[in-house]
């Protein structure tokens, strides 16, 4: 018969349950273990401890392994807080792009956490940290995305940073925001791209058919 | 007609793009992220790749280690655009495997002149 | 519209702050999130269960289901909130995919009698479990040569018992060739199709919640996973871990597939899409350390 069926080998269903359950300074140390999938199967299941977190970034910093770098993120992005989302905005700064792009995402996957930081991250003078809070107004819903975003294009002067803060309103923008976008052209006048990219906003904001006023 | 697949996460940038490459002759294929470009280069063989660095899910200096390293087309041509000029950023794009790093915002000029001349559209 | 409680006075369904809760406390055990249009989907259920356990108020009910020692209360509520639509041979590229493709590359990279593991997550009430098990007979000239194991796994334990019974009217069968109606279902005096028993007893069957860390550890060793229609009724967050958890289970090499409308490249950087002439699919990187 080529279609086996085995019972019996090993132990598949879930009954089995909770006394495997290790205890939280086991799992802890289990995240420095030289085994990858030692390292991944510890993030998950720390997952949900907010007195884990700094154990989590320090391992997260560190870590080489994409697999076990994807879990602690997960694991970051599932218990939340005020600690992950501190340690998580220090990695916008890394120099591993992978590591920064990771945390932009889990960010962004906390909605209501990033905003009391957004002041702060839209005046940092690294223009790269400003364009990742750009990028993470993208998915927060706070009722200041708006204001701050048209902040943004009236104070910024870097022409990368507006232009981020341009993309997130050709999709997520109102009328309210037209007057910015309209003005920003003539702060960047040796730019093509932003120009095209203020008229693609403009063109989507104000919908089919209207083009008025022009 | 040569092929151009542009990797961006940004949709105007990603337009922007397209429109100055199709007016040129050019045949432009998107994609959002690094791994969304690798289900692309699963498929198919472009003549150039346009690759933005930060993106969700794959960056794109991971993305070009990964075409170099195993894919089915490792020698295609890649032009990476950054967002500052900075000489790591510049270090990190050429040892992913990029051929060439430019600078955002792009240069329309100059940056046309670059695909064609990399994607052996002049030849 | 509310449903009716026992006492026949019509309800006027969850509150906002009821509902809220309530998703909340479903989402963190299964990873399934309700955004506000199926808030009515979601308050019929409830009422029903409700209903059932003879509970009044939503409060009493929720008490009930949170401190409810043996979790058949939530088992219950689950079987009832779950969408277990499905049907044989569905999309059916992917398993010819397999067999075209998949299963001749894996079989290379083994020797004749090695076993070959294929988990279905979510088979639902066995539609899709069944079909891979025809398929393979059917279909791959070398099955002989190997040891298949297929298992099923799914939360909802009301479909797993019609999976095991295997008996399906009309509609989930109506994708199938005639012949292989024939082969492998026998027609019930209803006129109802039954699986055969053989194939029955080659499957395994398990309750299993992609969700939960604890209960997925021992699933190792896939050489294929079919993970279809399950992944779009989760939020980032659950994907994200539904993808860890499928990256353990697989060998190195192993491929996943996904359901036609679910993509890994807007989830997970952890697999690597490999193109077959029948499909994409997904793969964990070869390098991959266990
Ligand atoms: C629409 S069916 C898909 C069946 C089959 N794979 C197909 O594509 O036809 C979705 C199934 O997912 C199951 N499910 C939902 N949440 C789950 C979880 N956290 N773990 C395992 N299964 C789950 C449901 O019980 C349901 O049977």
């Amino acid at each position: 018969m080529p279609l086996v069926r085995r019972d019996a080998d090993d132990n598949l269903p879930g009954e089995e349950r909770r006394e495997n359950q290790r205890d939280r300074a086991g799992l802890l140390e289990q995240l420095q273990d030289p085994r990858p999938a030692a390292r991944r199967r510890a993030a998950r299941e720390i997952a949900g401890d907010a007195t884990a977190m700094d154990a989590i970034c320090n391992a997260l910093e560190i870590e080489t392994d994409a697999g076990s770098r994807h879990a602690m993120l997960t694991a970051l992005l599932v218990t939340g807080g005020e600690r992950a989302k501190a340690r998580l905005l220090q990695l916008l700064r890394s120099e591993d792009a992978g590591l920064r792009n990771g945390a932009i995402e889990v960010l962004q996957g906390m909605p209501g956490l990033a905003g009391e930081y957004m002041d702060g991250l839209l005046s940092d003078p690294d223009s790269d940290v400003r364009i990742f809070a750009v990028n993470i107004l993208e998915s927060l819903r706070h009722q200041r995305v708006p204001e701050w975003l048209q902040q943004v294009l009236q104070n910024d002067d870097h022409v990368n940073v507006c232009a981020a803060a341009v993309d997130v309103l050709t999709e997520a923008g109102g009328p309210e925001c037209l007057p910015a976008l309209e003005a920003l052209p003539q702060r960047f006048p040796d730019e093509p791209f932003v120009d095209f990219a203020v008229r693609t906003a403009v063109r989507r904001i104000q919908g089919p058919g209207g083009s008025h006023g022009q | 007609m040569t092929r151009v697949l542009v990797v961006d996460d940004a949709q105007t940038v990603r337009l922007y793009h397209r429109e100055l490459l199709e007016q040129d002759g050019f045949q432009v294929e998107e994609a959002v992220n690094g791994l969304e470009a690798l289900e692309r280069l699963a498929g198919t063989t472009y003549d150039l790749l346009l690759v933005d660095v930060n993106m969700p899910r794959m960056d794109g200096y991971t993305l070009v280690r990964h075409v170099r390293e195993n894919s089915s087309d490792p020698g295609v041509p890649v032009i990476m655009v950054t967002t500052e000029g900075a000489a790591t950023d510049r270090e990190q794009a050429l040892s992913a495997g990029a051929n060439l790093h430019v600078v955002k915002p792009v240069q329309p000029e100059a940056l046309l002149l670059q695909v064609r001349l990399m994607s052996g559209a002049l030849s | 519209m509310g449903s009716e409680l026992r006492d026949g006075v019509a309800s006027p369904g969850l509150s906002g702050e009821d509902f809220a809760r309530f998703r909340e406390f479903y989402y963190r055990k299964t990873g399934n999130w309700f955004d506000e249009a199926k808030r009515y989907y979601v308050d019929k259920r409830v009422l029903a269960r409700m209903g059932i356990t003879g509970c009044d108020s939503f409060r009493e009910y929720f008490v009930r289901l949170r401190f409810d020692a043996d979790g058949s209360e939530l088992q219950a509520l689950i079987n009832s909130m779950t969408v277990n639509e499905t049907y044989f041979f569905r999309e059916e590229y992917q398993f010819q995919c397999l067999v075209r493709s998949m299963l001749p590359e894996i079989a290379g990279r083994k020797r004749p009698g090695d076993t070959i593991r294929i988990w279905s997550l979510p088979c639902s009430s066995g539609e899709e479990v069944y079909s891979l098990a025809f398929y393979l007979l059917e279909y791959w000239p070398q099955v002989d040569d190997y040891d298949v194991e297929l298992i099923g796994s799914d939360i909802d334990t009301a479909a797993l018992d019609r999976a095991r019974e295997g008996i399906y009217d009309r509609r989930p069968v109506h994708a199938l060739p005639e012949a292989v109606l024939r082969r492998y279902f026998r027609r019930l005096p209803d006129g109802r199709h039954q699986v055969l028993e053989s194939i029955r007893d080659s499957v395994r069957l398990t309750r299993v919640n992609l969700q939960d860390p604890l209960e997925t550890r021992a699933y190792r060793g896939f050489d294929v996973v079919f993970c279809r229609n399950l992944l779009i009724y989760f939020d980032d967050a659950a994907r994200r871990r539904a993808a860890e958890t499928l990256f353990d289970a697989l060998k190195p090499g192993g491929y996943i597939c996904l359901g036609h409308s679910e993509f890994m490249s807007r989830i997970s950087s952890l697999f690597r899409p490999a193109r077959f002439p029948e499909a994409i699919v997904y793969q964990k990187p070869e390098e991959a350390d266990q």
